[in-house]
């Protein structure tokens, strides 16, 4: 067994080194193409990351007419209460709409000394679940309580939300569409390199057969070395992309607002890391295969 | 050991390589397969070590039939042969025990017992002397005794054959059917395909003659 790992992992590395140009040509291949598949999948994570923290802090306002009365108040709250789209409520009152108000113009308090009588109405802040956050639940939701009695108006800014969410749900689909067309191009790269390597032990590999060798003895070293290459490719592209990361969200203070959400997540996952370089073997081990299969019928 | 049954065997349409040849080898015999080039000697030894199917027709080695047997079982068939061409297939990139070594690896044979047994078979042919040498420094008797030495490490059943005299000089082609001769003697079965009728003869052994693919004519 140990015998035979050493003659897998030996083989595999010195098929690499004779690849020389060849062997670096298909790892910058695959690290290209894990690149792009890295820096498409980066977006479409801190996008989602984005999209979660606003729907968490999403909030439907319902503003309620001067003339309420308590009791049509108390009445309306029970009712909205009740609607399954209704996480929780709050209620601000005129007076704390405009203590808000106050607070958030600051220095700029001389401009509300004209106004006189409070302008602000009073309102219900509701928290939506989850579920019924996408625009024509949100819709329907708003024309109901359109109609409550003592309601003046409804206000949500849902549409960018949306707009965001789309972004990058179209992000993903792109993604994997070159993401698939890359990954398809590298195994035909490693299938060539690994080809080479492969006629430049025909020689041995017909004795090797001869003398009763079996076909994963055989196959082994190649996928092994398929496997490196395409390991390598990913673990460039990963250096690649965090050097890249750290040096954009520190210096960039454009991107800083929609990286900020991810930056204390740090980068990648490390799952999603190890699913990366898990992913360029397997498409070394599929290009490698590929080469092999066709040299040895039997 | 080696049973043929009515083998053909048809490249593409109507290149018709072996014609209903039936041959039983026993255990133990050395058999010469003789015939000019063209005439079948290498398909027929190819139809041994399974590196193809007949046509059609039955083919039996050591009671196993070739024709039924799974092509995972094949690398354990070649272990019970060893196979020896007119070119040698020698790896200049290694030195000669390394030629020989690389079989200890495939089979998965322990590293004390392979070297020991790559010692044993030089000197049986007589080169260990030559043993850290590059195959292409040797002459080409010499080199066809190392690939005979190779062929021999699994300790086969069977001894194939292809031409192994052809690329040498007759002295050292005597030579080198001495060595096959010898080998048989310590109860190795040996079928050796050769055009060169005159070692044959000289070696009083069964022959079986090809032509166009048919057996036509047998000594004794």
């Amino acid at each position: 067994m140990r015998e035979k790992l050493k003659h897998i992992f030996a083989h595999a590395l010195m098929n690499l080194v004779r690849a020389g140009w060849g062997g670096l040509a298909s790892i910058a291949t695959i690290g290209t193409s894990f690149l792009i598949i890295g820096i498409f999948l980066l977006l479409v994570l801190q996008l989602n990351a984005l999209v979660a923290k606003w729907r968490e802090q999403f909030r439907l306002s319902v503003f309620l007419e001067d003339r309420i009365t308590q009791t049509q108040l108390e009445i309306l709250e029970k009712r909205i209460q009740n609607e399954a789209a209704v996480k929780s409520i709050a209620f601000t009152s005129k007076e704390e709409a405009l203590a808000n108000f106050r607070r958030e113009l600051k220095d700029q308090e001389s401009l509300l000394e004209g106004l006189g009588d409070n302008p602000l109405p009073a309102s219900f802040q509701l928290k939506i679940r989850e579920g019924y956050q996408s625009p024509d639940a949100l819709r329907r939701l708003s024309a109901f309580l359109a109609r409550l009695e003592g309601v003046e108006d409804i206000q949500y800014g849902q549409e960018w939300i949306e707009r965001i969410s789309n972004a990058a749900h179209i992000m993903k689909a792109l993604g994997i569409i070159i993401g698939s067309i890359l990954t398809l191009g590298s195994a035909l790269i490693v299938s060539n390199t690994i080809r080479l390597a492969v006629y430049a032990r025909a020689g041995e590999i017909e004795i090797m057969r001869l003398v009763g060798a079996t076909k994963a003895y055989i196959r082994a070293p190649f996928l092994v070395e398929g496997m490196l290459q395409g390991s390598l490719g990913a673990l460039l592209a990963l250096g690649v992309l965090f050097a890249a990361y750290r040096y954009i969200a520190a210096t960039s203070g454009l991107a800083s607002p929609l990286f900020s959400i991810a930056t204390d997540r740090g980068f990648l996952e490390p799952s999603m890391m190890a699913a990366l370089v898990g992913g360029g073997a397997l498409i070394g081990a599929i290009g490698s295969s590929l080469s092999v299969s066709r040299f040895l019928k039997t | 050991m080696i049973q043929m049954y009515h083998v053909y065997k048809t490249y593409g349409k109507d290149l018709e390589a072996l014609v209903d040849v039936s041959l039983h080898v026993q255990k133990g015999e050395f058999v010469f397969l003789a015939g000019s080039s063209g005439a079948g000697k290498s398909t027929l030894l190819r139809l041994i070590f399974r590196d193809e199917l007949p046509t059609s027709g039955q083919i039996l080695v050591n009671g196993r039939n070739l024709v039924r047997m799974k092509p995972r079982a094949v690398p354990h068939l070649r272990r019970m042969l060893g196979i020896v061409f007119q070119d040698f297939k020698l790896l200049r990139d290694r030195t000669v025990e390394d030629n020989l070594a690389l079989v200890t690896r495939v089979v998965g044979m322990p590293g004390p017992e392979g070297r020991r047994r790559v010692a044993q078979l030089l000197k049986l042919v007589g080169l260990s002397h030559k043993a850290n040498m590059p195959p292409y420094k040797l002459s080409g008797g010499e080199q066809q005794r190392v690939a005979i030495a190779r062929g021999l490490m699994n300790d086969p059943l069977i001894l194939l054959a292809d031409e192994p005299t052809g690329n040498l000089d007759p002295e050292l082609a005597v030579d080198v059917t001495r060595l096959l001769l010898e080998i048989n003697s310590r109860g190795t079965t040996v079928l050796v395909a050769t055009h060169d009728l005159k070692l044959a003869e000289e070696a009083g052994r069964r022959t079986v003659f090809l032509k166009k693919g048919r057996i036509v004519e047998e000594w004794p």
